[in-house]
């Protein structure tokens, strides 16, 4: 079974997982054996996709014959891929290391990567016609795209260079602090012995590179080959998120085949006439008139800068709560359908 | 708030976390006191537009009368560090040395952290300023910044690291001293954060005191049972259910102060005027 990959991009608090889902809802009710794949839902959501038996493994959705569902954990990422690339006594040394612990849930293209790899793995089970990924939100949405290189320089970087002094060599040469200033530094500012500990999760590190260093060239690949859509509302911060995804992606990508407006005012309010209305009905149609006004002007100048598809998804009060809502998202909106219908999906 | 030396601004991305920043800079400037606005991690556009201003440099610059913002830059606050603080020669924190310093700060836990958050703290030491007002890191990572002072203490038993770590924890969890801002808007997903949040915190017990703002807060309406057909008919139930919603978010996680919701077009300072306003009228 041929794969199409699509991925639902944007920042945090626009609305992506629900889209995501709905997409999922509206492709699988059209015939295509779809999964959606969730990164950490709202609680409503994650129950209209009957959370409680959701995990990272697939599950089908009852009385839903085309539509699957999966929830992320990138949680233990980072052991995973210590599991995974290390040799077992190097992984357990790994994880047992303070250092491991701290550097790991600090560096946020972890997360990004443990998604990504999963997200690749259910591409590459051929089991769907299509996976629609919810990627997670992570320092600025684009991570995900650029994760594999990240985790590909951290364990073959700079650093590793620097405190090794390129190949490989043993402790001993490692330890050589009155031959590398740096080091001698590093040691008075932070101690002897947290210094040994950055050294040998880094030299157990470095014989995950190779691994590491291919399955990301497989992932890079996937992600590469991929169609994105980009989801945003018509606010400041999901906006610029949103402009980063058209100016950047192509760099690493293929560019986004359209841009999602959510939480979308109907623009007949912008003229509605409040003359003859009374308070507070006339100023209350006032403001929201003025919001629909700002947003249409978001609209159009972003849709002056890229020449992309741009569909609006209308404001719901109240967040579906169930598949059919789901569906009815997809119905209200204007450009969702088509986007199911562009020859890519 | 406004009495305290130190805000730290925290907020999930989107709730408008460096608005929040840039008002309470306004505010405590209009009360005739010597600010310093911080864009603590990244080059601080967004803060930088909420004050007004193009680009915001490393170190602190007067935007207009009383009111000063800088943000900062890894490197360069790394480099102060070393040579303040760990008192290393300042030939040790440039060239090749710096950089793969920089490098390994890059990757190493609390190291980057406890640059920046040591940053901030050393310009409140300085005594310069009457407040410092911190667009710090989103709700996902601020605990890391909080913690860092902490968390170099435990993996760092000996090194010069480790003494300075002290009074910034200290610093950090002075209850008349610091505050930490945290800014949600009345929704599920900020709620769900913001709660996280506040358990890390009453676990950790990192910083002494926080508040929490909700940000974009519909006022209540009062219409008519039927509404009328047509777009004001439809704004007004609009209006009502959102602000139903919010009312049930608001009960779950109150706020200690609630921010309107600002409607139509507005430039990103008059944005930041206008949240002051409220500020203002407490």
């Amino acid at each position: 079974m041929s794969t199409k990959a699509l991925l639902v991009a944007g920042g945090g608090g626009v609305g992506k997982t629900t889209l995501s889902a709905a997409l999922g809802v509206a492709a699988a009710r059209r015939g295509v054996r779809t999964l959606v794949v969730t990164v950490d839902p709202a609680k409503r959501l994650a129950d209209a996709l009957g959370a409680a038996s959701l995990g990272s493994e697939p599950q089908p959705l009852e009385d839903e014959p085309n539509l699957w569902a999966a929830m992320l954990d990138a949680s233990a990422s980072w052991e995973a891929i210590a599991r995974r690339h290390a040799d077992p006594a190097a992984a357990d040394r790994l994880i047992a290391n303070p250092f491991f612990h701290a550097a790991t849930t600090q560096f946020p293209a972890s997360q990004s990567y443990a998604a990504a790899e999963e997200a690749v793995t259910f591409i590459d089970a051929r089991a769907w016609e299509l996976v629609v990924v919810d990627t997670p939100p992570a320092a600025g949405g684009i991570d995900f795209f650029t994760a594999p290189k990240a985790i590909t320089d951290l364990v073959g970087g700079r650093l590793l260079r620097w405190m090794t002094g390129g190949n490989l060599p043993g402790r001993r040469f490692l330890f050589d602090r009155t031959a590398r200033p740096v080091l001698r530094i590093a040691g008075t500012v932070l101690g002897t012995q947290l210094l040994d500990q950055i050294a040998q999760f880094f030299m157990d590190l470095r014989t995950t590179y190779d691994g590491v260093r291919r399955r990301a060239k497989e992932i890079e690949a996937h992600l590469r080959s991929a169609h994105t859509i980009v989801v945003t509302t018509a606010d400041p911060t999901p906006l610029r998120e949103a402009v980063r995804f058209f100016r950047e992606l192509p760099d690493v990508a293929r560019r986004p085949e359209a841009v999602v407006f959510n939480r979308t005012l109907p623009e007949s309010w912008i003229d509605a006439d409040p003359g003859g209305l009374p308070e507070p009905l006339a100023s209350n149609l006032r403001r929201w008139a003025a919001e629909a006004h700002r947003q249409q002007e978001l609209r159009a100048e972003f849709a002056s800068r890229y020449d992309t598809l741009l569909a609006v998804v209308p404001w719901q009060p109240e967040p579906p709560t169930d598949l059919d809502a789901l569906e009815r998202l997809v119905k209200a909106s204007e450009g969702l359908e088509k986007l199911l219908s562009a020859p890519w999906a | 708030m406004l009495e305290r030396r130190l805000v730290i601004v925290t907020g999930k991305g989107g709730v408008g976390k460096s608005a929040v920043a840039a008002a309470l800079a306004v505010a405590a400037r209009r009360q005739g006191k010597k600010v310093l606005a911080v864009s603590m991690v990244g080059p601080g556009d967004g803060l930088a537009a909420h004050l007004g201003t193009g680009r915001l440099a490393p170190e602190a610059t007067e935007l207009r009368p009383g009111l000063w913002a800088l943000h900062i830059d890894r490197a360069r606050a790394l480099a102060e560090y070393l040579q303040s603080q760990m008192r290393l020669p300042a030939i040790a924190t440039f060239g090749p040395v710096a950089r793969a310093f920089d490098a390994f700060a890059a990757a190493a836990p609390a190291i980057r952290e406890i640059v920046a958050i040591g940053k901030v703290l050393w310009e409140v030491r300085r005594g310069t300023w009457d407040i410092v007002v911190v667009d710090g890191p989103p709700t996902g990572q601020v605990g890391s910044y909080l913690r860092a002072a902490k968390t170099i203490e435990e993996l760092v038993p000996a090194g010069r690291i480790a003494d300075q770590a002290g009074w910034m924890d200290e610093t950090l969890r002075d209850a008349d001293h610091t505050s930490l801002a945290l800014v949600t808007i009345p929704e599920e997903l900020p709620t769900v954060e913001s709660e996280a949040l506040l358990g890390w915190l009453a676990r950790e017990q990192v910083v002494g005191h926080h508040q929490i703002v909700a940000n974009r807060v519909l006022d209540p309406l009062e219409v008519p049972a039927t509404l009328p057909a047509g777009p004001a008919g439809d704004a007004a139930r609009l209006h009502l259910a959102l602000w139903e919603g919010q009312r049930s978010w608001l009960e779950r996680l109150p706020a200690d102060l609630e921010l309107p919701y600002l409607f139509g077009l507005l430039t990103p300072a008059e944005v930041a005027a206008r949240l002051a306003d409220t500020w203002e009228a407490r």
